[in-house]
């Protein structure tokens, strides 16, 4: 396996074989359209954090005001980033571990041009105040019914290609994927049952009202956080860890065995976003009892990440992708960690509709998702065009950026959010409220500053990849034209 | 038995009888993984499948084992 | 049966997946249309007016959720800040649900009637005028853009269909009248729909602008019905505990 064990940027075996073996060409697509996602939702998102700091920032202009650009960012950093490198990654992953060619070629390029016809109109269509109002799920019908068939297709071409496997056993990457995709069918068809006005009318009314609908929406909202941002990404890591390491993963029987436990769990812990509200207490003391449990699986998963490196830590000081990968497991560990804690109802009661909420989740999205999708495609694009890494000092400075931006984002959000619920609950002496909400608003200056500039640092990170992917790549079409017309003299000498 | 009826359909009980039906079937799963040396053996041997890609692929991986030639 | 057999098979991967996804679910979504304790009965909840409908439509659209709750807790602060504690009764009516889940601003589920007209005209314009401290944006647009009322007949049919009882039928109409008094069963007359609708836009006159009907009188509509239509004097303290 010593050839397996290359380090960060070195050239792939060279193999002019494995392009007509594994469809590459969709995988190529949706890496390039992971990383222009990234660079653009990542950017969304320092937007809305400066208005948030600087609210002058909004300009009375109604497209790009707060309220309707806060979906921009989250679906082109979920959907975009994430989704099109799990889109990139799982089609891989199937290929490499099933020793077998992806099925159906245009198909899968539909799913390419489906998901990101999708988005685009989502993010158009939200500056036009166009929007669901559920959070995560503010897609119209129209378009929710575009990404159905995507994912229905989607599913088609991973199962099929599953099926056509040349290797008996199924790796546990898949498992995770297939979860994922099974998972994100059943929440999106379920979350988006709606009547439509009419069937040129961009906007529809949800089955279901209040104490329901809240449930249903949390249920999506945080298994969307399960399954698309967790159990997918797990996928991605059960194959470019051990692939980056060189050394096969920690235990294979653990990882069994925290994958049942972990897509079990999920499925009934959304409630603990409702704690304390009209919805009935026995729910959300269920979820709060679940939440606590899937510390477990969680942790299980970030073990075996881990020690898969065990006996060979030496790597991080030599390999940059190494580091982004398990810094990543590190932060997985850390916010699944914090999140039980989160859904206890007394902590919930402080935590609940503040920044701490929003701290967490960044920690999760920007720690553990962005971070080893990073550490893939750093992995991924090299072997994809067949050539080195443009540079590997690069990936140092995009790790060290993306490192500091995170720690400033989750400090500056636990103060606000902390310091903001202290603030909302204390009580003067004559027992009056201590302070008004717009005293606590004033409080959230500074922290929402260092916020927006960790933000930028961890963009700069972003655009500083994306500069390198770009070379990356453009030394790989160079090198296969240089290849090509080299080819074609010598056939022409021969000849 | 009949009491057996009336105390499972009893809502009271359900944490009861959900606890002891999923701690059940999670030692279940545990027990099987861990109890035969030779099947924990053969999980392990799955561990290499994600090195077993390499570009140049040799011929019948489906029949080869793989945890000899792979851990060297 | 084998683990094996499940790491071999895509078709039973498949299937033992979605069970095993399926359970939680289930076990807490389906109880919440069948437990009658869900949703309580309370005097006063009705369906929104076609006017306050049209601005909940634009609350919507702007992403008011981002930043503002619609859900008070029955904690001693939150009673003290915003009001009693929302029941589930409450947002009965809401398609889609806004209980929100950050409070960037503040929680408005019992805004309604704590400012005049005129200050929430303003406030929407400007924010800034009025609390300099505020980061909240200004949505001059509302006052300037006319109220698209073309399809609020459709609107109201989508909303009847998914449980809100609009009337279309006479037999419906009496139905509301009974329940909700002649004066608001005329509201939720879908056959009168704009009627009702300009109607209430100029008896009001919500955005002080009696010359056209614009969003923002739409929008204030919305924000002073939110939070009063249950009369809580009406009650004895501890009153809805049991349903908590």
């Amino acid at each position: 396996m010593s050839q397996a064990a290359t380090t960060a940027g070195a050239a792939p075996a060279a193999s002019v074989a494995s392009t007509e073996q594994y469809n590459y060409a969709i995988v190529k697509k949706f890496a390039i359209a992971a990383v222009l996602w990234g660079v653009f939702g990542m950017g969304a998102g320092v937007w809305i954090a400066s208005q948030l700091a600087w609210p002058f920032l909004n300009f009375d202009i109604a497209q790009i005001t707060f309220g309707r650009f806060r979906p921009v960012h989250t679906t082109a950093v979920i959907f975009g980033f994430g989704g099109n490198a799990l889109f990139a990654t799982s089609y891989y992953v199937v290929q490499r571990t099933c020793h077998t060619r992806l099925w159906n070629d245009s198909l899968a390029t539909f799913t390419f041009y489906g998901w990101n016809l999708a988005l685009i109109l989502g993010v158009i269509s939200y500056m036009a105040g166009i929007t669901q109002g559920r959070e995560y799920a503010e897609f119209n019908w129209q378009i929710d019914l575009i990404i159905l068939v995507t994912w229905v297709v989607y599913f088609l071409v991973f199962t099929m290609t599953l099926l056509r496997r040349n290797q008996p056993h199924i790796y546990v990457a898949n498992w995770f994927f297939m979860s994922f995709i099974l998972a994100t069918a059943l929440l999106h068809i379920f979350n988006n049952i709606e009547v439509p006005v009419g069937l040129f009318h961009p906007d529809s009314y949800p089955m279901f009202s209040g104490v329901q609908d809240a449930m249903r929406q949390w249920w999506y909202g945080h298994n969307a956080v399960g399954f698309f941002l967790t159990a997918a990404f797990l996928g991605m890591m059960y194959y470019f860890v051990p692939k980056q390491a060189g050394r096969p993963i920690y235990s294979y029987k653990l990882s069994i065995i925290h994958f049942w436990a972990l897509i079990f769990l999920y499925m009934w812990v959304g409630a603990h976003h409702l704690h304390w509200t009209a919805l009935p207490d026995w729910v959300s003391t269920l979820a709060a009892t679940f939440s606590i449990l899937l510390l477990l699986p969680s942790w299980g998963g970030m073990i075996n990440g881990i020690m898969t490196l065990s006996g060979a830590w030496d790597k991080l000081r030599t390999d940059p992708i190494m580091l982004f990968l398990i810094t990543a497991l590190a932060f997985y560990g850390m916010s699944t960690f914090e999140g039980p804690m989160m859904s206890l109802k007394s902590v919930n009661a402080l935590s609940h509709y503040t920044d701490w909420t929003v701290g967490h989740v960044h920690s999760g999205a920007l720690g553990w998702v962005a971070m080893i999708t990073f550490g893939s495609l750093y992995h991924l694009i090299p072997r994809l065009w067949n050539v080195n890494l443009f540079s590997l000092k690069l990936v140092y400075v995009h790790f060290f950026l993306a490192t500091v931006g995170i720690v400033l984002y989750i400090t500056a959000m636990w103060v606000a959010g902390i310091g903001q619920g202290l603030m909302l609950r204390a009580f003067d002496q004559y027992g009056n409220l201590a302070y008004t909400f717009t005293e606590s608003v004033v409080f959230l200056h500074q922290p929402y500053v260092v916020r927006a500039i960790g933000g930028g640092l961890f963009l700069t990170g972003m655009v500083i990849m994306a500069f390198n992917i770009f070379m990356t790549v453009r030394s790989g079409i160079k090198a296969e034209a240089r290849a090509r017309r080299e080819a074609i003299e010598a056939e022409a000498r021969t000849a | 038995m009949m009491s057996f009826w009336e105390w499972i359909q009893d809502m009271g009980n359900s944490k009861t009888l959900a606890l002891i039906l999923f701690m059940s079937t999670f030692i279940g799963v545990v027990i099987y993984l861990f109890a035969s040396p030779r099947r924990s053996r053969k999980f392990e041997s799955y561990r290499y499948i994600p090195l077993d890609d390499e570009d140049s692929r040799r011929e019948p991986t489906s029949r080869r084992d793989k945890t000899e030639s792979d851990e060297q | 049966m084998k683990h094996e057999s499940v790491e071999t098979n895509a078709g039973l991967l498949i299937v033992l997946t979605l069970a095993v996804i399926s359970v939680g679910g289930l076990v807490e979504i389906v109880p919440l249309f069948y437990i009658d304790d869900t949703v309580e009965e309370v005097d006063g909840v009705r369906p929104y007016t076609p006017l306050e409908q049209r601005g909940r439509d634009l609350y919507i659209q702007e992403g008011c959720y981002a930043c503002h709750s619609q859900m008070v807790r029955p904690f001693r602060d939150e009673m003290l800040r915003y009001g009693n504690y929302s029941l589930a009764a409450e947002s009965q009516y809401d398609y889609p649900f806004q209980w929100g889940s950050k409070r960037t601003g503040p929680d408005l589920a019992r805004v309604g009637g704590k400012y005049s007209n005129e200050w929430q005209v303003q406030h929407l314009i400007d924010p800034q005028s009025l609390v300099p401290e505020s980061i909240m944006p200004g949505y001059p647009w509302l006052a300037e853009n006319p109220l698209d009322m073309s399809d609020i007949e459709d609107r109201m049919l989508a909303l009847r269909r998914v449980g809100v009882p609009y009337s279309l039928t006479e037999e419906e109409y009496e139905r509301n009248v009974e329940k909700y008094g002649e004066e608001h069963a005329r509201m939720f007359d879908i056959n009168r729909a704009e009627e009702s609708l300009v109607e209430q836009a100029q008896a009001e006159n919500f955005d002080g602008n009696s010359a056209t009907i614009t969003e923002m009188d739409a929008m204030v509509a919305y924000l002073q019905v939110l939070g009063t239509m249950v009369d809580f004097s009406e009650y004895d303290d501890g009153h809805f505990a049991e349903f908590r």
